[in-house]
């Protein structure tokens, strides 16, 4: 454990301290006119926890500093925060709430598939945005008005398949979390691997949360891998790769970046995770957008926005929706305009000011944010950055060069 | 792998599980029988267990110190329960504890994630050796957890048939007010039972905590398959709860080359199912267990 409870009273402190001050600002205004209405929905608890809590400081944050330039067409920000935990039935419940009761216009942050496809249908039944990180293939708004800030999981399977055939893999196998997008990993793993003409030798899909995937990990190593692309999560690859060794194989793993971190090779040792391969979007590292956000999020939540790739996706967001309304302000609907303030051509911006400042002056912008160009394609798809890294003596190790497209 | 090996250990891996799964239907059992009601606050309990050990491991105590602080606190949480909730429903219809418990549950799932935060904790335990016969593979840490749980089973029927405190237990799962009227202090019977329960509760969530990760929602996700276990088992019979889950354990991950790994978890499900229709007390209960 790294933290002690005096500090995360503090953080919380922190926290409520920073939660508290957009709706301070904006409710001292609000008599005086209508504020732009921000539901942020994110997985502060469940599989997406080391993520969430960043996700929703990110939006506060965002939409503090937008308020402390005098919000967007002249009406301030005021965000609602709900915790989605990670499950679509608790996700369903937040949004209703969001939309029904504090009247959102936008909805922004969710995170796994699960969730955002759950509460697609009422974005759309509401005509609002929805911002998420989510990678399944199948949500997409038939009206326009989802917007994804990471890639597929279908893509994200599929470099990693197409990884394994470089690093001169043989007999390929997957393990997929029973969800849309741990299936959608494999499949495109499993896409990848065949259309170089390889056969998957084992498949095995697993429920969340067991006790133990011992059966599981005899299964797959009964077909005798020598990788295994993984559509997982944090603590069942933890489990499923301290079993694997146990067993006493040494099969390489090709995973998700949300599966690793320091708990995992604190929690198998060093030697156990010697062999691990990891896919991982990356923030626009050498733009000034994410050196600017990193120092302000910093100084805001005390947290390091390098570790969480989906709080500097927050970040940019709430700044796009922001750009968005202040562009459509008296012109028209939010999701017309996202791709107007997002995408080229037009004056490059790294942070809200400057593109109020432009967008005031009637011109074209495109905003490059934190987590990388933010170019919508026709599916409100952004092309994002990724890397692939390996682990090598309890370190993630990054190999090669970051990569910008598939 | 030859084709016996291959089950032999998909059995042992449903044994494993079903001792875990086993342990909190035994804690279910013990109150049921005694203080009529199906504790829903069960998996909770286990999950401040979890938290307990995984303190003591942070403060660099072994698994014995860990274990001990595991069922300090699920004593602690057992007796709190008690005292500041069930005893005052004591009387009241069955529902009343049962909803209770439900809540009761939440708050305790609240101020754990209150303090510990919500990430997910893991045990820093490597990869421990395992024992190979003929190709099934016994870990460390299956031995100690089949010791644990024959252990609590062991005291917990000593406890019930070899004390005093056992027989007035027993008595009071027989009739309440027989009992009180011949002398027993029910609120003594009552201590000893939300202890013992307690701590069976609170070494099963340690247990799974170092096996999976402790996490505010650890033992909550248990809770299902420890009520499937009880009714098999049936309810009430401590022996009973622990046999069931250990056939709900096995008979689960026997079914997986044919159910695959989706499914199986209804299997237990569905043995329920088919148990409350055709053998309503379990398959070692009696009408009243603890006699």
């Amino acid at each position: 454990m790294d933290r002690s409870r005096r500090q995360i009273i503090k953080q919380g402190a922190g926290l409520a301290l920073v939660a508290s001050l957009p709706s301070a600002v904006t409710r001292a205004l609000a008599q005086g006119g209508e504020t732009l209405r921000i539901g942020a929905l994110n997985p502060v608890t469940g599989a997406g926890s080391p993520y969430g809590g960043g996700m929703q400081k990110a939006i506060i944050l965002a939409a503090s500093e937008i308020n402390a330039l005098g919000g967007v067409g002249g009406r301030k920000i005021e965000i609602f925060a709900e915790d989605s935990e990670t499950s679509p039935e608790a996700g369903v419940r937040a949004a209703k709430k969001l939309i029904e009761v504090n009247k959102v216009q936008a909805l922004l942050g969710t995170w796994s598939s699960g969730v955002a496809a759950a509460v697609m249908p009422l974005t759309d039944a509401a005509g609002i945005v929805h911002s998420t990180n989510a990678g399944a293939s199948n949500i997409t708004s038939s009206k326009g008005l989802m917007f994804r800030y990471s890639g597929l999981s279908v893509r994200v399977g599929e470099a990693l398949g197409r990884f394994a055939a470089k690093r001169g893999h043989t007999r390929l196998a997957t393990m997929a979390f029973n969800n849309p997008s741990g299936r959608e990993i494999t499949g495109g793993a499993k896409a990848a691997w065949e259309k170089l003409g390889h056969q998957l030798v084992g498949e095995v899909i697993y429920e969340p949360n067991r006790p133990s995937y011992r059966s599981e990990v005899q299964k797959i190593l009964a077909a005798n891998p020598d990788a295994i692309v993984m559509g997982a999560y944090l603590p069942d690859f933890i489990s499923i790769l301290r079993e694997t060794r146990q067993a006493g194989s040494n099969v390489k793993f090709y995973t998700p970046a949300w599966t690793v971190n320091q708990s995992l090779i604190d929690a198998v040792g060093p030697k156990a995770t010697e062999g691990v391969y990891v896919h991982d979007y990356v923030a626009a590292l050498d733009s000034a957008a994410f050196k600017s956000f990193v120092d302000r999020f910093r100084k805001a939540t005390g947290i390091d926005a390098t570790e969480n790739y989906y709080a500097c996706c927050a970040y940019d967001m709430m700044v796009v929706v922001g750009l968005a309304a202040e562009a459509a302000a008296g012109k028209g609907a939010l999701q017309d305009s996202m791709r107007t303030v997002a995408n080229p051509p037009g004056d490059v911006v790294y942070d809200f000011a400057q593109g109020q400042k432009l967008l005031k002056e009637g011109r074209k912008i495109n905003y490059e944010g934190a987590s990388g160009p933010i170019d919508f394609d026709q599916m409100g798809n952004v092309k994002p950055l990724f890397k692939l890294s390996e682990i090598k003596d309890g370190k993630v190790t990054m190999i090669g060069k970051v990569f910008e497209d598939y | 792998m030859n084709t016996w090996s291959f089950y032999a250990n998909l059995a042992l891996n449903g044994l494993v599980e079903g001792l875990l799964i086993g342990l909190a239907a035994l804690a279910l059992n013990l109150v049921f029988a005694v203080g009529r009601f199906p504790n829903a606050a069960t998996g909770d309990f286990m999950t401040v267990g979890a938290y307990a050990g995984f303190g003591a491991h942070y403060l660099g105590g072994n698994i014995v110190v860990q274990s001990g602080a595991a069922m300090l606190a699920g004593a602690a949480v057992g007796l709190l329960s008690y005292f500041a909730v069930f005893r005052k429903l004591a009387g009241r219809p069955m529902v009343a504890a049962l909803l209770a418990s439900i809540g009761l549950g939440f708050v305790y799932r609240s101020v754990v994630s209150l303090f510990a935060g919500h990430d997910p904790r893991f045990f820093p335990m490597g990869t421990v050796s395992a024992i190979n016969i003929g190709g099934v593979r016994i870990r460390d840490t299956d031995v100690w957890l089949a010791g644990i749980a024959l252990l609590c089973m062991a005291v917990a029927l000593a406890v019930l048939h070899l004390t005093p405190v056992g027989r007035q237990m027993r008595a009071v799962a027989d009739n309440a007010v027989l009992a009180q009227a011949s002398g027993i202090r029910s609120r003594r019977v009552m201590f000893a039972l939300w202890a013992m329960a307690g701590m069976i509760t609170g070494v099963a969530g340690l247990m799974l905590g170092i096996r999976t990760a402790v996490s505010p929602e650890l033992g909550w996700g248990m809770l299902l398959p420890a009520f499937a276990a009880a009714v098999v088992g049936g309810v009430g019979s401590p022996a009973g709860a622990i046999l069931g889950g250990v056939m709900l354990g096995i008979a689960q991950e026997l079914s997986t080359p044919w159910l695959g790994f989706s499914y199986k978890i209804a299997l237990s499900f569905v043995a329920l199912a088919v148990m409350l229709l055709v053998r309503p007390q379990g398959l070692f209960g009696q009408k009243e267990a603890v006699r």
